[in-house]
């Protein structure tokens, strides 16, 4: 009797496990179909569009952040009413940890698990999910859908987002060209008196920094982090990148030939008043090793480098908490890595591509959404001062703020309201600077690097080992910069260099 | 006095002096060996109460410029987050260390008794998760996918963390080696079923294993962040390790991509060091501080095994 007891509990245990694992097949972890809200919401009125009847749809928007919002539930009430009316459908939005953004994201797509708009960038690895079938082709979408899309982003920028033809992410409008210069401590310019018009290349610097050198013994004359460093300039700065990993195009030259950025005689030329700085002691000891900007941002450094933009001071003095100034000393170059460097995508799994493309195209051209979407509720959140300046509602503050979302993530940031100490006129400022730039003849182009992947990870280890000390300063370059092609040769550089030319010839055939 | 009294006789005097001087040694040794335990802890908390720009600028020092609870002002000013991770990672750790070490019980006996046939066989199997698994990806896809518990509560306590091969093997080894068969086959003679001869027989000798996996278990389950990235994305659900892991591995994964000039932004934007430090106590110091009062249990529990076997 005991013992059938014991056999007939262990085998409910083991049905009742089996039944259940059978059961929730059903439900996959990702959103169901009906949507959070109000199916019946849309009542008797018509959708925007004038498509057949549009069935109501949730739209899953997957995108990096650095915590979910407290108020974000109530953000997504309000998008969703507005949605509903405009097209029927509703978002729910999950942003996920930057730190695990990576993960995450495969995983979904590796399972197949359906979602509908996710961020994509080249940082974050667009053209390896791209060749893993991850986004949906959106030529056609964006023809018959991105009405917006269309008048706000230049065409030519759409064609930088083509893998083989084919449109897989659209680019967020914001500026799209990369000037380098510098970032100086604007109490010590004013201190000095420092001209900055007189510096207009790098060399222009060194007075400066043996000013500073010479009189202040604490501050840095020169800080040097995070790969940002003279050897930079001519390593990322004057050149377009094709994709990454060495061959590149030199951005003062007509010919699509791609070249050793490291044997460049430019690079000699950086590299060496780089380790004169060094020696001279206006660079910081740490400047391979050090993982954040700390001392620029506490003010105990005079002088850095960084990628431009207009108002990327204002912009840095605020995140920073410490007023700089910027000194442009090179023209904006727009490359395909600029304009690949944020976008919206479409999952292959949506079930709906049309309705998700209209959400997209909506966000580059519907003032309300988007902005309700990058700040908040109107009243809640930001309080409009004027029709295209907002600041934090009453009694909240940057910190206290219960909603927030990256503008530069989405959509036509040309059409997002601006903060009071922000330049008025930078959109204008943006757009010219875009359309100023330098565009690379090779914008559009980008490197498949699966034939020679052995190289290039190859490569990677010794540009490891020996770009950032060289970028620096802290070598000889005379030597090192020998030692380093040598290991780059190797590697099988000269392989990968051929690759990015055979490659870049057919994409050119195909223009 | 001649040789031989002076060898018969031990000098006290010196033995004594001997003895402690070799006592101090030793313990001069162990407290010395105990400040470089406690000195990185020591630091994190100093560093935890100091001014985030002293340490920007003079890196992390036990004698810092200036004092600030700045760092616990920041994390406390939004407590929800850390309190409801604080519920996750107890519930998780209470419900998943017990219910795991049931488990572990349960599959471990059967596989110590030599009448049962089949038992080499599962113990093969056991071993062989050990040494095989089928990857992130398929573990994913099962969890989240087929069992459907992908971002849910169940989603912290099965995966990877209820039920160990390696935590089998260690209690199956100790019943064999410490329930002798004799008791069982004398239990099963008095009529007992199998059932009560595990409850009421086995378990109560195998206080000393049951106490070490359990505490396995519990550490397993407390420090465990893993789960909570790949299955979690309702921020209700996040565990505490996780909450300040999360922390680090935005700003590490920022950091590599600091090319994306956006990106470089958010960085300076991040929480800074004092605050990472005053996570790490808040996140450590309650266990910290409650262990000692457990300590005493533990041990009971462990040499009241030792003394009936």
């Amino acid at each position: 009797m005991k013992k059938s007891m014991g056999f007939l509990s262990v085998a409910l245990l083991s049905m009742s496990m089996i039944l259940g694992a059978c059961g929730s097949n059903n439900n996959s972890d990702s959103s169901p179909s009906t949507p959070s809200g109000s199916a019946g919401a849309s009542s008797a009125e018509a959708p925007k569009s004038s498509e057949s009847e549009l069935k109501p749809y949730e739209i899953r928007v997957v995108y990096p952040a650095g915590a979910v919002p407290k108020d974000l539930a109530l953000v997504q009430d309000e998008m969703n009413k507005y949605l509903t009316e405009k097209i029927n459908a509703t978002v729910k939005l999950e942003p996920i940890d930057w730190g695990s953004w990576m993960d995450k994201t495969n995983l979904m797509i590796s399972s197949g698990e359906k979602f509908d708009i996710v961020v994509s960038s080249n940082t974050l690895g667009y053209s390896v999910n791209v060749a893993k079938g991850a986004y949906a082709p959106l030529n056609d979408l964006v023809e018959k859908y991105g009405a917006n899309i269309k008048a706000s982003v230049d065409a030519g920028f759409l064609e930088g987002t083509k893998v083989n033809g084919e449109m897989y992410g659209i680019p967020v409008n914001k500026e799209f060209a990369s000037s380098y210069g510098y970032l100086l401590n604007k109490s010590l310019v004013e201190k000095y008196n420092i001209d900055v018009s007189t510096i207009k290349q790098a060399a222009d610097l060194e007075p400066y920094l043996e000013l500073i050198k010479a009189n202040e013994p604490d501050i840095i004359p020169f800080f040097v982090g995070m790969q940002r460093s003279l050897g930079n300039f001519a390593s990322i700065g004057d050149i377009d990148q094709l994709g990454g990993s060495v061959g590149a195009l030199d951005r003062n030259s007509n010919e699509l030939k791609v070249i050793n950025q490291f044997e460049t005689p430019y690079y000699n030329e950086m590299a060496t008043l780089a380790h004169k700085w060094y020696k001279a002691g206006y660079i910081n000891k740490d400047a391979v090793t050090v993982t954040d900007f700390g001392q620029m941002q506490v003010g105990k450094a005079f002088a850095m480098q960084m990628e431009l933009k207009p108002g990327k001071d204002a912009e840095m003095s605020q995140a920073w908490g410490l007023d700089v100034v910027q000194v442009q000393v090179k023209e904006p170059y727009t490359t395909t890595g600029n304009i690949t460097g944020i976008m919206g995508s479409i999952s292959r799994t949506t079930e709906d591509p049309e309705r998700a493309m209209m959400f997209l195209d909506l966000l580059y051209g519907d003032k309300y959404l988007l902005n309700l979407f990058d700040f908040g509720v109107e009243g809640v959140h930001f309080v409009k001062k004027s029709d295209s300046v907002i600041d934090y509602a009453e009694g909240v503050s940057a910190e206290s703020i219960g909603y927030r979302n990256e503008p530069w993530m989405w959509g036509n940031q040309m059409i997002t309201y601006l903060f009071p100490n922000e330049d008025p006129n930078k959109w204008e400022n943006f757009k010219n600077f875009n359309a100023q730039a330098q565009k690379s003849i090779a914008l559009g182009f980008a490197f498949d690097v699966e034939p020679v992947k052995n190289e290039v990870a190859a490569v990677a280890n010794v540009l490891k080992q020996y770009q950032d000390v060289i970028d620096a300063g802290l070598v000889d370059p005379a030597q090192e910069i020998a030692k380093f092609n040598e290991a780059l040769k190797a590697a099988g550089v000269d392989k990968i260099v051929a690759e990015k030319q055979r490659q870049l010839d057919e994409w050119a055939s195909n223009q | 006095m001649d040789k031989s009294q002076a060898i018969s006789q031990p000098h006290r005097g010196s033995a004594r002096a001997k003895e402690r001087l070799y006592e101090l040694a030793v313990n001069l040794a162990f407290i010395l060996l105990c400040l470089v335990f406690l000195a990185p802890i020591i630091l994190i908390v100093i560093v935890s109460f100091s001014d985030e720009r002293s340490v920007v600028l003079n890196g992390y020092s036990y004698f810092p410029d200036k004092f600030s609870l700045e760092a616990y002002k920041f994390i406390l000013r939004e407590p929800d987050s850390m309190l409801k991770s604080y519920g996750v990672t107890i519930t998780t750790t209470i419900i998943g260390a017990l219910t795991g070490l049931l488990l572990t019980a349960l599959l471990a006996y059967p596989l110590s008794r030599r009448d049962f046939k089949a038992r080499n066989v599962v113990a093969f199997y056991v071993f062989f998760t050990m040494l095989f698994n089928g990857g992130l990806v398929p573990w994913y896809i099962f969890y989240a996918k087929y069992v459907g518990i992908g971002d849910t509560f169940f989603a912290l306590i099965v995966p990877n963390l209820l039920l160990t091969g390696f935590h089998v093997m260690i209690m199956r080894t100790f019943f064999v080696n410490t329930i002798p068969v004799s008791i069982l086959e004398s239990a099963e003679i008095d009529g007992a079923g199998e059932w009560r001869i595990f409850f009421q027989i086995v378990l109560p000798l195998s206080l000393p294993v049951l106490a070490t996996i359990g505490l396995f278990a519990t550490l397993g389950y407390w420090n465990d962040w893993f789960n909570s990235l790949i299955f979690i994305n309702k921020p209700d659900l996040f565990s505490l390790q996780y909450l300040m892991t999360k922390l680090l591995l935005n700003i590490q994964f920022l950091a590599m991509n600091t090319q994306n000039s956006n990106m470089m932004e958010l960085l300076a934007n991040m929480p800074k060091e004092t605050v990472r430090m005053a996570m790490a106590i808040i996140g450590a110091g309650p266990i910290v501080l409650a262990y000692p009062f457990f300590q005493r249990y533990l041990i009971q529990g462990l040499t009241i095994g030792a003394v009936k076997g």
